[in-house]
Parts: structure tokens; sequence; C-alpha cells
């Protein structure tokens, strides 16, 4: 051995030691991300996130963009739910694949959950991917997947102050999606001030107001991603 | 929010380092959590005293938790320094903003979304 390196220090019996450790317990999530990513660019398909509270219409949103871009693009959905295939099976009556990820207890999708779904996808036979998250505006925000663009959906039904409630996710969001526009009045719900609020607090991200149900402004949410 | 999981994590980390280095216990834990984690301190105790209490190396332990501060950087005029944070009287809340301090540009974040095991201390067998 080199004599320039002394003797390894080994703790004595009853010795109290430090370790610098400098491990970060979401970093290892961060990697995996970007694993995701250079796999996804290497078949050249685009992964967009979209995430939401439960019940907000993400689901619809996707569909409303398959209606409009399946004739241009092949597609899957990754469908991220703690339990059933209820929504997977809506998707793939659109004539598109799906993979259900059951998350179980847990309150986001991650990184590691999402590699293994892309595994199950021929990904050559692609050229874009929706990821779906699980019903939820706090935890998704702590956990990229690996995705090129990212779409953040509210509903008037979650009431005025959703979006000032839970300002960090949408600080990620390319675009900003504020739905079921058509029941603002009966909600009191201004859809207006719901839209200065997502501007005030990412002023790069695009605010699309939808109907996903009717279809109203899903043309508008493919073109901020730049799919159109 | 997903409090529990974290810090099954962080008990795992610190157990395979504690074993790595054949250590008889560990004393105590430092951890470093930024400030555009969804993390709450308190939850993340509260885990880790029942979750250590299960295992004899960690039994007793300390967990020491420091909160860090983020950093923003403009794109445009390269600020870099504190979120900006508008103190809205209609919400009686203070909501932050990617609104650039300086310019009026968009920021971005560049700190802030660790969850850090900083240092374990251990006592050698």
């Amino acid at each position: 051995m080199n004599p320039r390196i002394k003797d390894v220090v080994k703790a004595e019996e009853g010795e109290i030691y430090d370790v610098e450790l400098e491990a970060d317990i979401l970093e290892s999530n961060r990697r995996i991300a970007e694993e995701n990513r250079s796999l996804l660019r290497t078949y050249n398909v685009t992964a967009v996130d979209v995430m939401g509270p439960t019940g907000t219409g993400k689901t619809t949103l996707i569909e409303g963009m398959i209606r409009l871009l399946k004739g241009r693009f092949r597609i899957a959905v990754l469908k991220g739910d703690l339990t059933t295939t209820i929504d997977a099976e809506t998707i793939i009556r659109h004539g598109v694949e799906a993979v259900p990820i059951n998350t179980g207890k847990e309150c986001h999708l991650d990184a590691n959950l999402v590699r293994k779904a892309l595994q199950k996808l021929r990904l050559e036979d692609l050229d874009l991917i929706f990821i779906e998250n699980v019903g939820n505006l706090i935890c998704p925000a702590e956990f990229p997947l690996g995705s090129e663009k990212r779409v953040v959906i509210v509903s008037v039904t979650e009431g005025p102050y959703t979006i000032v409630k839970h300002p960090f996710i949408f600080m990620d969001a390319d675009v900003i999606v504020i739905n079921k526009i058509d029941l603002a009045e009966v909600m009191g719900v201004d859809v207006d001030k719901l839209r200065a609020d997502a501007e005030k607090i990412n002023p790069r991200a695009k605010v699309v107001p939808t109907n996903c149900r009717s279809g109203e402004g899903v043309e508008e949410v493919v073109k901020a991603l730049g799919l159109m | 929010m997903h409090e529990y999981s974290m810090t099954t994590m962080i008990v795992e980390a610190v157990l395979e380092e504690a074993r790595r280095h054949g250590a008889e216990k560990v004393l105590e834990v430092e951890l470093a959590i930024g400030e555009f984690t969804f993390l709450n301190p308190e939850q993340v105790e509260f885990w880790y005293k029942v979750l250590s209490e299960r295992e004899s190396l960690l039994k007793g332990s300390k967990l020491k938790i420091e909160m860090r501060k983020g950093s923003v950087r403009c794109l445009n005029c390269g600020y870099e320094g504190n979120i900006t944070l508008l103190d809205d009287p209609a919400y009686h809340v203070i909501v932050p903003t990617l609104l650039c301090p300086e310019c009026g540009g968009t920021v971005k974040i560049v700190s802030g979304r660790e969850c850090t095991i900083k240092r374990i201390k251990l006592l050698g067998r």
C-alpha cells in the first residue's frame, strides 16, 4: 500500500464517532427520473404529466387530448391510482394502451413506479405518453417522474382558493388548466380570479380554462403543450 | 403528506450505514429538510420515534432536524436569493411566486427540495 495512506482508523469499543453522510433521500427519485427522461428521449417519446386533485377531471382531460391527437401520435397512458383499474378501462376505449399503476397506500407516483410501467410498453411504437398522477395537489410535486411537460388541473368545484392554498405544485407546471367552467356560476367561483392566482404564482405557465366534458378548451391545452 | 414513507427510507439508510460501520448503536441522526419540500418536521419526528423503537440499533437515538431555506435563480437577470412572497390581504396568506423581485422575470427553484441525512453519531462496538 502507498505509505502516504495511513492505517485505517477504526472505532474502539464504546467510542462515539460521527459519520458524515450528506445523503439526500429525495435524490434517488430524481436520479431515476433523469434515467426515465433519457430513456424516453432515446425513443423520441414525449411524456406529459397530468396532476390535480381527485375528481377534478384529469382522466376526462386526457380522454379529450387523445381524441384530438390520436390521428397524429401513437399514444399510451400511465394511470396512477391507489387501487382499481376503472380509469385505465375508460382510457383503452379510445384505442390506446394503458398501464394502470396502483400505488397501494402512497399518495403519489414516483420515478421508480414509472420506470417499471415504461418497461411494459414498446417505446419504439409510441410517440406520446400521458402520465396521470394520483389525485392529490401536494405530494406529486415532490417526486419528478422524468416527463417533458407538466399539466396541473384544478376545477371550480374545489372552490375559489385551491390554487393559493397549494402554490408549490403550480410552480412546476407548464400548463395550468381550470376545469368545469360551466359550473362556475352555480359554484359561485370566479374563473378570472383563479386564473390571476395561477399567473401570479407561475408567470411562465399558460393558463387555460376548460370544460373537459364538452371538450371546450382542450384544443388550447394541446396547443399550449406544443403538441398541435 | 408522505412523512411515513420518507422516514422509513431515512431509517433504512441510517441502519445500512450503521451496519456498514459495525456500530453498536446509533446515538443521533442529523437531518436537513429543505423549505420547498412537503415534509412537516414534527411528523418526521413522530414517525422516527415510532420506527426507531422497533430497531435495536436505533432504539433511543435522537433525531435533530434543521430546516434549510431554499433559493431561486432568475432566468433573466441572474438574481439569486430567497423566493418572493406576496402578502395577499385578500386571503390573509402569503403566496410564493416565481416572479423575480429584481427584474420581473421568472425564477427557477435551485435549492430547498432536499431531505438530507447530514451526519449520524455512532457508538463503536
